[in-house]
């Protein structure tokens, strides 16, 4: 397990990281906290020439609140948004995401633009941030743009970017005050686990605090990419909160989702547990919500 | 009771300072001059004959200095039991396995090694393999070794009593079918070892291993050297657990190598490579039928057993046996058939690991024994305590519990966990369940028939007077020898803990079999104690001789002589000894004799003083095939209780609580115990709940890393409540016995019960993962 030989650079700025992107192209690849890349180095699995490592790069790090919206750098860890009182407040969800990805000392070293780009169908952070509806700037030396981050995610790690750019920021609206999120993941042992199933929800109530006028359902690792359940949202919106409502969701996001057997569980199991996490985490969303 | 001064409290260990800073040198750690890198070339197929190997191109890559295939090590078999001697170093004609050794390489760094190896080409012609038991011993299976055309590696035929005929007297007569799954033992430190054969002749072996005697018998067999020309020195290791109980392929091809080259080489299995020699648990197939009396008597147990054993024997014979003759006790029990089979696989080899061959069969009986109880109306630990053992009795396949605290255990768990408040009254979704066990204290046979001492000890005073050293071979594996040889000498000789040293783990320090079979404290520490006295007696008999004093009038308590009758005038020896150390700030003046003045008396009278010790257990066991298997000075026995929560949506479950009480016969270091206590529920969670290593339809391991393999993390380890029984073993120094391995017995039942009692369904197939258990909450729904 040795790791190939490569070239570091190590740029202080965006553009010159974009720079060095556009000379390098495919030989070229951006190191963040590496949990995920060295390690596919060390398997062989990748063996890019050069790593651009963006750790120095200050603007990258930053968490910042700018006219109702979260921008989160792309390095930001996974312990520091867990522990950020930004995401805390109205972001609930991705904080319980964050903090419970790996172990502690993952968590110290995970990216949020790592969790996304290496874009792995079981990851931790992109369904509470689909369910928040976030989306994510992509910049090369060509421009910048910005996508929603549901259509980013191709398969597994497969995602829109292209080969010059680096994701540098997550930008979230801040949701309502009448809002709320949840997010479960189910695994096998209680810390560095890879879900088994994992399920994020949102709803957003009207003022009377009975009907739901906003929901999303995300689900992870029982399709290709994170997916969002169309079937659960759309019994869900409109409708007055009940038990039996979630319930219901719960057997429509299963029957959306489309999980495979493998050798961590069966396809059969998972359909069942999205129904459970679905129920679950939709009444946690609605804790929150009734809560503001 | 005896007042004793050193043991039986909380001695911090010896190697705490050392690992708890980073500075404790492991074998990957060491550096040597000169020193190359080795790699091994394994096998990608499960089954294949060796065509031709070309090594031209790894050769003539610059860097390599040597590479070698079965053509420079030739074709001597080894293995573990020499009944089934069946591996040669590197494969000749076939490969059985995925992970079959070839060839290996070393050169001038690691990167250059593994390229070599990937430049040896090998054509296969690719062999149909088996997988499973069944599919091994089906008609016209591939034969993997052809002196086992059927692929039975070992089959075991025992019956003690007569069990038909105690089945017709039964009122209940049960049968369950049991599986465990094949473990990785997941110790920390991957094995790593570095050979240097020097120009004299003589090969040294630093190596991460559990048993430095065992290997270094095996590398002199197979490389043809005299035994005295081998020496195996064991550093810190991180953690055994029974695969590391033998030498491995990596060990002597380093050797081969260093002896080809003259400089020493350095070779480390990578995780994965750990999981490839594996030698961890079997999967055992049991089928027990238990036949017993209305009121509650265990008449008669059948056992059926298939083992899947992987492509070589490994430890397996052994194995194959204890999976029998385990059963036999903590219950009486005067009738027991054993059928068992071990069977070659292509996947590699099982061996040994904690609980030897027992843990599979105890998790089965005792869910079964737990199900029994429910039948019979009658609460699990009442059921148990009608029918334990007590000290004294001898298991109708011959094992003498000489000492015995199961009746104490249980009613320490009882009370510990509060077993009456709890049992039949906990909500859906939660419950409490309890599990016995006992395991040997050291094996009572050495692995090659031989007479040889079990363990040899030395102890040696500094000349100074002020320090003892222990020399001994056992090897400390952190389980804590060190510490307890350390308590033990300074015990018996009657100084203090920090005035002894302790040099373990190298074939030049005397004969030590090793850390396996839980025999250490026992085995070690009797010859370690031994030693010690002789020591403390030569010390004595000077002085007595210098001061007129009849030795048995005389005593050592902690580093000072103590005079049972009027203290004798003993200032011409301090004069002496302060004559002698003029400048030195910490010379004895009103205090009484010390025992660093006595020694140098003897010192100067005698010269160096030294003492050694010697075990051996005398003749065990009875005189039926197998008999030897099982056999023990002394067995140690425990029983849990496990309290667990039961997700009954997602199957998940969470153990809460343990109690634990285990006989360890007399602890030598309270911590120490409880230390093993606790690693042993977490060993046995994991295996409960968790663990199995698992393959792809063509033999290749799907989970070949600590990410995928799942072992408990601290989140996943409930509290431990741990309880120390204390019967006093005869047979052991100063009334110890073991802890290392009995005490995992009743942790994967205890939980099998306790989740039964949450959900209301037996689980007969570990581990109880979520998806298994909430299978089976389904299962029974639908039957509802
Ligand atoms: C032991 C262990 C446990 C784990 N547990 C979990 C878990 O529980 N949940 C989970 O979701 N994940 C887990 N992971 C996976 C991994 O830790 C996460 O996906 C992590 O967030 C990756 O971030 P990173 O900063 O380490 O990414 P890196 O490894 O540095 O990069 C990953 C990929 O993203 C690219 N990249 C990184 N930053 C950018 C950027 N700004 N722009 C463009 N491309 C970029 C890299 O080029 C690379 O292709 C685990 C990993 C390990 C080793």
């Amino acid at each position: 397990m040795l790791l190939p030989k490569f070239d570091y650079h190590e740029p202080l700025s965006v553009d010159e990281a974009c720079q060095i992107m556009s000379d390098l192209g495919e030989k070229a690849k951006p190191l963040a906290g590496g949990t995920d890349l060295i390690v596919n180095m060390k398997k062989k699995i990748l063996s890019p020439e050069h790593l651009v490592a963006l750790s120095r790069i200050e603007d990258l790090r930053k968490i910042e609140l700018l006219n109702g919206s979260v921008r989160i750098g792309a390095c930001v860890t996974a312990a520091e948004l867990a522990e950020s009182q930004e995401i805390k407040r109205g972001l609930g969800a991705l904080g319980q995401g964050a903090g419970i990805l790996g172990s502690p000392l993952i968590r110290n070293l995970a990216t949020v633009a790592g969790n996304l780009v290496s874009a792995r169908p079981a990851a931790d952070l992109p369904p509470p941030l689909m369910a928040y509806g976030a989306e994510v700037v992509l910049k090369s030396r060509r421009g910048e743009r910005t996508l929603p981050l549901e259509t980013f995610f191709q398969g597994p790690g497969q995602t829109l970017l292209e080969i010059d750019e680096i994701l540098t920021e997550i930008i979230i609206q801040r949701p309502p005050e009448s809002a709320g999120a949840g997010y479960i993941k189910l695994g096998t042992r209680k810390a560095l686990e890879i879900s088994l199933v994992n399920v994020a929800a949102y709803v957003a109530l009207d003022s009377s605090g009975t009907t739901i006028e906003a929901a999303r359902v995300v689900l992870g690792a029982v399709a290709p990419t994170p997916l969002r359940s169309p079937s659960a949202e759309k019994l869900l919106i409109g409708e007055k909160v009940d038990p039996s409502l979630f319930e219901k969701a719960g057997q429509a996001a299963a029957k959306d989702s489309r999980p495979i057997d493998d050798f961590r569980g069966s396809a059969q199991y998972r359909r069942d547990m999205v129904a459970v996490l679905t129920r679950r985490a939709l009444n946690m969303a609605l804790e929150q919500a009734r809560r503001a | 009771m005896t007042q004793y001064t050193v043991i039986n409290k909380r001695a911090p260990r010896l190697d705490a300072p050392d690992k708890s800073t980073g500075r404790a040198k492991y074998v990957d750690d060491m550096t040597l001059p000169g020193m190359l890198f080795g790699a091994l070339l394994q096998s990608p197929l499960a089954h294949a004959r060796i065509l031709n190997i070309d090594v031209s191109k790894a050769k003539r890559l610059p860097g390599v200095k040597a590479v070698v295939t079965a053509e420079d090590a030739g074709l001597i078999k080894y293995g573990v039991s020499p009944a089934r001697y069946d591996e040669t170093l590197f494969c000749h004609e076939k490969v059985r396995y995925v992970g079959d050794e070839i060839a290996a390489v070393a050169a001038v760094d690691l990167e250059t090694a593994l390229e070599a190896i990937s430049l040896i080409k090998v054509d296969y012609e690719e062999l149909p393999a088996v997988f499973t038991p069944e599919e091994a011993m089906a008609q016209g299976a591939p034969v993997i070794h052809e002196e086992y055309p059927g692929n039975v590696c070992a089959e075991v035929h025992q019956e003690f009593g007569d069990v038909e005929a105690a089945f017709q007297d039964c009122d209940l007569i049960r049968t369950d079918r049991f599986v465990n799954k094949r473990q990785d033992a997941a110790f920390l430190e991957p094995n790593g070892c570095i050979a240097d054969y020097d120009r004299f002749g003589n090969l040294t072996l630093y190596t991460s291993t559990q048993v430095p005697h065992y290997v270094q018998r095996t590398v002199a067999m197979v490389l043809k050297l005299p035994v005295g020309r081998v020496r195996v020195i064991k550093p810190y290791v991180g953690g055994g657990f029974g695969p590391k109980a033998a030498a491995n392929p990596m060990e002597l091809a380093a050797c081969l190598l260093s002896k080809k080259i003259g400089r020493p080489v350095k070779m480390n299995y990578s995780r994965e490579q750990v999981f490839l020699f594996s030698r961890a648990r079997h999967q055992f197939v049991h089928t027990l039928t238990t036949g017993v009396k209305k009121d509650g008597t265990i008449m008669a147990l059948k056992n059926e057993c298939y083992l899947e054993g992987g492509a070589y024997a490994s430890f397996g014979i052994a194995t194959v046996y204890y999976a029998g003759s385990l059963l036999a006790a903590p219950y009486r029990l005067a009738n027991m058939k054993y059928d068992g089979y071990r069977v070659y696989t292509n996947k590699p080899a099982c061996g040994a690991q904690r609980g030897h061959g027992g843990v599979a069969a105890r998790a089965a009986w005792e869910q079964q024994l737990d199900a029994i109880a429910e039948e019979l109306g009658m609460d699990p630990i009442e059921f148990r305590l009608k029918n334990v053992m007590s000290a004294g009795d001898i298991t109708c396949n011959d094992l003498n519990m000489s000492s015995f605290g199961m009746k104490d255990c249980i009613e320490a768990v009882k009370k510990g966990s509060g077993w009456s408040e709890k049992k039949g009254k906990m909500p859906k979704g939660k419950g409490i369940g309890m599990a016995c066990g006992f395991f040997v204290s050291g094996a009572g046979y050495p692995i090659y028939r031989s007479d040889t001492y079990h363990a040899t000890v030395t102890v040696k005073l500094s000349e100074d007077g002020g320090t003892a050293t222990v020399y001994t071979g056992a090897a400390e594996i952190g389980q804590g020898s060190d510490t307890t040889m350390a308590l033990i000498a300074a015990e018996a000789l009657g100084v203090r803990y920090e005035d002894v040293r302790v040099a373990s783990g190298d074939t030049e320090y005397g004969i030590d079999l090793g850390a396996y079979s839980s025999r250490t404290t026992l085995m070690t520490g009797h010859a370690t104690k031994e030693a010690a006295e002789s020591v403390k007696r030569q010390v004595l008999q000077v002085l007595g001789d210098r001061l007129k004093v009849p030795v048995d009038q005389m005593d050592i308590k902690n580093g000072y002589i103590v005079f049972k009758g009027e203290t004798p005038d003993f200032s011409s020896i301090r004069t002496a000894y302060i004559k002698e150390h003029r400048g030195w700030t910490d010379n004895p003046d009103e205090e009484p004799l010390t025992f660093r003045e006595a020694a140098r008396l003897a010192y100067l009278e005698k010269g160096t003083i030294v003492g050694t010790g010697k075990y051996k257990p005398g003749k065990l066991g009875g005189k039926y095939k197998g008999a030897a298997v099982g056999t023990s000075p002394a067995y140690g026995c425990s029983a849990q209780v496990a309290e667990v929560s039961v997700d009954m949506e997602t199957g998940k479950v969470s153990v809460e609580r343990v109690t634990d009480a285990h006989d360890c016969g007399f602890a030598i270091n309270r911590t120490s115990v409880e230390g093993q206590m606790e690693g042993s529920v977490s060993m046995g969670l994991g295996e409960a709940l968790l663990e199995e290593v698992k393959f792809d339809e063509k033999g290749n391991i799907l989970n070949a890393n600590l990410a995928e393999y799942k072992i408990p993390t601290c989140l996943d380890m409930p509290n431990v409540k741990s309880l120390i029984v204390e019967s006093n073993e005869p047979n052991g120094p100063f009334g110890a016995k073991e802890v290392g391995e009995g005490a995992i017995m009743p942790t994967i039942p205890a939980i099998l019960n306790a989740v039964y009692d949450a959900i209301g369904v037996r689980i007969n197939e570990l581990p109880l993962t979520p998806e298994r258990v909430y299978m089976a909450i389904r299962r029974k729904k639908g039957k509802q």
